[in-house]
């Protein structure tokens, strides 16, 4: 699911300065399970932006309201109630979710308060950890189930670089090699014959390079 | 409690069941009645049923705001002074266990000097709370 972390309190705060009433809006789904931007996270938020600390152009009133999606148009137009005396919204969703709320509600300035940090699963309790890049050609297929796009920090795609030590990565002993993990996974499979194969280099057009991507479902409503 | 409602414009065409992603709708023919079933929790809540729904007739809002449907209900014990709910009568005796000794039902304002540290200190060393409020 998509990551993200709130954004320091400063910065959301001096985003802010000058609006006079605010509408924190909270997302009910990615950011909700990983703590950051659900309803409870909206509250806490508006109470920590009230505190005198943030000057006397910190705004004079939040409302807190949360939905399901805040990256999909239609709900957000059908079903989200902006008060009438809003002049900011602080949207506490995703990149996506922010963009689609500007969409919307074009008038009102929309703020982001998280920083969206990447595609991850939850690994322990309360913590995320990347697995997928998003690159639009998954290889997970070769390599064991471990992402070398998303878990290698030079995203190689042939076995691991000089760097790896001990099953660890040279950009933190805290780091796993992914190269090393997906040895040993491909070892566990019995499939070290995919590690012998060599990967030709990727076509990153399916990836960022290619430009904003687009997918449309192929299955149009069936309402006959 | 169904979250799924319709208004009286549904005619049961089944464009909501055929288009639901999540397979968290199905109809069901008994003689001569036709009734759609909702299954919350395999509802993604997508709104797909919404978009599709050629005659307007779904709720949607229900869905997003939801309700609160009732757990558990337990036995509270309360402040002996003010009445103020503690904590439930199982919860008491678990701690009573813990500490190996009776707890007053008093809260924090009619207990005095015994600080919520000091109660938990006493659980996490196993000391006896007088031991732990010092």
């Amino acid at each position: 699911m998509i990551v993200a972390e709130l954004k320091p309190l400063e910065e959301i705060a001096s985003s802010i300065k000058g609006y006079r009433n605010i509408l924190v809006l909270g997302c009910g789904t990615c950011v909700t399970v990983c703590l950051t931007g659900g309803e409870r996270e909206a509250r806490v938020l508006s109470q920590e932006l009230s505190h005198p600390r943030f000057g006397p152009d910190r705004p004079d009133s939040f409302e807190v309201n949360t939905i399901e999606r805040q990256c999909e148009r239609d709900i957000l137009k059908a079903f989200l109630n902006v008060p009438d005396n809003c002049d900011a919204i602080l949207s506490l969703a995703c990149g996506a979710g922010v963009q689609t709320l500007a969409g919307v509600y074009r008038k009102l300035p929309v703020i982001p308060g998280l920083n969206t940090t990447f595609l991850g699963a939850l690994d322990e309790p309360g913590i995320w950890r990347e697995q997928c890049r998003g690159c639009g050609d998954c290889m997970l297929a070769y390599t064991g189930g471990i992402c070398p796009v998303a878990r290698c920090a030079k995203q190689l795609f042939n076995g691991p670089c000089g760097g790896s030590q001990g099953g660890k990565c040279e950009v933190s002993p805290t780091v796993d090699c992914a190269w090393a993990l997906i040895l040993a996974r491909l070892n566990f499979l019995n499939r070290l014959d995919l590690y012998e194969k060599i990967i030709p280099p990727k076509d990153w057009s399916s990836d960022k390079d290619g430009g904003p991507r687009v997918f449309r479902s192929g299955n149009p409503p069936d309402i006959a | 409690m169904s979250y799924f409602k319709v208004n009286d414009k549904c005619n049961g065409c089944l464009a909501c069941v055929r288009n639901c992603p999540a397979q968290a709708l199905r109809y069901v023919d008994r003689g001569s009645i036709r009734t759609i079933e909702h299954n919350i929790i395999s509802c993604a809540r997508c709104g797909n049923c919404w978009r599709v729904c050629p005659e307007g007739a779904i709720e949607f809002e229900y869905l997003l705001r939801g309700g609160w449907d009732e757990v558990v209900s337990t036995p509270l014990v309360t402040c002996s002074v003010c009445g103020k709910p503690l904590c439930t009568e199982d919860f008491r005796n678990t701690l009573t266990k813990q500490l190996n000794q009776e707890i007053d039902p008093l809260c924090a304002i009619h207990q005095g000097v015994r600080s919520s540290r000091a109660w938990l200190r006493a659980v996490q060393t196993g000391k006896s709370l007088e031991e732990a409020s010092e």
